[in-house]
């Protein structure tokens, strides 16, 4: 049996013991965690693509991998590597190459509706629209892709109007068809594979999100914006 | 050249994985005990990189048309050769033009490794010859093996001896070692106290993308989350309190809240837990945690 306070102090060390790292900037210091013992989890909040993109690019050697999400970067370490000086110094020093303002455009066409989109005319009535309305709204706007995650290629859009934010539905659906465009929460996705998932499907598209035999696999790239385009 | 006589119940082509791809939402994968397919890898002769079969539960017959050197490592399975007599598990083992090694259930654990000599030629896909199967690439077009596939087998490159690997000794009743989460505060008293002091039992619905466990709920904030980088052995708790175990082929960022992670020396652990069985977890901290033990190899006398 282990003592639930002994756990909290083993949690609280975990918090609060980062790579030992001297502020050097002005800049706000990332707070960084222990996801394991070859996990690091650095907060970013606005700044993630760009602090994603400068770590991706210097290659340290400890790392095998560098995934950005929401509001974080998650480093993953080689197994038995240590943090080096540089990648300490890497995490806090200041972001002078502001990203790519805008990265590429994509029209994605989508069938909207029907069975390519079950739940539209639900979540049209949710949001006290008609399913005209909806989708005006939907493909009204430009939305940008925060990162991928999920399944190979699954693109996390930003920018859904908030008056088509809806929840995941209560059950996954055990088969979703691959190219369905999804809601959920305050995000727009598009389902690269068939399979299970628990978002809001509005409509389908014929684009191939992910094919891992292109020079690209991924269609969508983090910083990428996207318009849907109804057929 | 391998012909599948029959498919076991999932045979998939791994090696160690295909790290560094997180970024577009592709999980490292691999085998889910890199250790043993090394070593494995090892007792043929090959690079320890090379792509073998894991095998699950259930195994494959397999006929070698041409003979082979293979080696078979962790679970031990019920298993014949067709010339008589059981595969040893650990050794090189050479096999007979047209012999057939059958592989029938585990007699104890979920997983075990067969490599061949040369290694599966099967074609590199984002630099590994790792099955994804829930994105269908990599392995065998993407998918467990099937009656009548055939594999080739690449030519051989280095030298061969007949060799022997002592596995480390798994403590087997031990708790999973675990890093306690950077979530780990949105967790109340009593929910650290079901999750540490608890027992749980592995789900059916368990596979490589999570190990699903039922027991005591472990309750904590209901709190919206941003989705963030996961890698395997993560513990995310899903509102139900249910606890699951992020998989080698789980995704790669996660909105539940993480309690802890199963650190990466317990994952050869993590692989041979079949559905029933108990797990129990023990917190170590992230700088203490030890590395994978490492197997021996020595000539066969």
């Amino acid at each position: 049996m282990q003592d639930v306070r002994i756990i909290r102090r083993i949690m609280q060390n975990a918090e609060q013991k980062p790579p030992e790292i001297k502020l050097q900037t002005v800049q706000p210091a990332p707070a960084w965690r222990w996801l394991s013992e070859r996990g690091l989890r650095v907060a970013t909040g606005e700044a993630t693509l760009a602090r994603y993109a400068m770590l991706s690019a210097q290659r340290f050697a400890e790392l095998e991998d560098v995934i950005p999400s929401d509001d974080s970067v998650l480093l993953i370490l080689r197994r038995g590597a240590a943090v080096s000086p540089g990648l300490r110094a890497a995490l806090t020093a200041p972001l002078t190459d502001a990203p790519a303002a805008s990265g590429k455009l994509h029209e994605i066409v989508v069938e909207y509706g029907g069975s390519a989109g079950p739940d539209l005319s639900r979540l049209a009535e949710r949001a006290g629209m008609d399913t005209a309305g909806y989708i005006h709204s939907h493909a009204a706007v430009e939305y940008t892709v925060a990162f991928l995650g999920f399944q190979p290629g699954f693109p996390y859009l930003r920018g859904l109007p908030a008056g088509l934010h809806a929840p995941r539905r209560a059950s996954p659906r055990l088969r979703v068809a691959a190219g369905s465009v999804a809601i959920g929460g305050a995000y727009a996705g598009i389902y690269p594979a068939g399979g299970p998932g628990g978002w809001q499907i509005v409509g389908r598209t014929a684009a191939v999100l992910f094919d891992p035999q292109r020079h690209a696999p991924a269609l969508l790239m983090p910083g990428d914006r996207v318009r849907f385009v109804p057929t | 050249m391998i012909e599948v006589l029959r498919a076991g119940r999932c045979d998939l082509v791994m090696d160690l994985g295909r790290p560094g791809w997180g970024a577009l939402g592709v999980p490292a994968g691999g085998a889910a005990d890199p250790p043993a397919l090394a070593a494995a890898n090892r007792l043929v002769g090959n690079d320890e990189a090379a792509a073998g079969l894991e095998i699950l539960l259930a195994g494959p017959s397999l006929r070698f048309p041409l003979g082979g050197v293979v080696a078979l490592a962790g679970a031990r399975f019920m298993a014949t050769r067709s010339k008589g007599g059981a595969p040893a598990w650990n050794e090189t083992l050479l096999l007979a033009a047209g012999e057939i090694l059958n592989l029938e259930r585990a007699e104890t654990g979920c997983r075990c490794w067969l490599a061949v000599r040369g290694g599966l030629a099967v074609p590199r896909v984002l630099g590994s010859r790792s099955t994804l199967l829930p994105a269908g690439f990599g392995g065998y077009q993407g998918r467990a093996l099937r009656m009548g596939d055939t594999l080739a087998c690449a030519t051989p490159a280095g030298e061969m001896h007949l060799l022997r690997a002592r596995p480390p000794v798994p403590s087997l009743d031990a708790p999973l070692r675990v890093v306690a989460g950077p979530q780990a505060g949105l967790f109340d008293d009593a929910g650290l106290r079901a999750f540490f002091c608890g027992s749980y039992r592995v789900d059916a619905a368990s596979d490589r993308r999570g190990l699903r466990l039922t027991g005591p709920a472990v309750t904590h904030a209901r709190v919206e989350l941003p989705s963030q980088g996961v890698l395997p052995g993560t513990v995310q708790v899903p509102p139900g309190g249910q606890p699951i175990i992020l998989g080698w082929d789980g995704p790669v960022t996660g909105g539940y809240p993480a309690i802890a992670a199963v650190i990466a020396a317990d994952w050869p652990r993590l692989a041979q837990l079949r559905p029933g069985d108990a797990v129990r977890f023990a917190t170590v901290e992230a700088e203490a945690a030890p590395a994978p033990a490492p197997w021996a190899i020595e000539a066969l006398a």
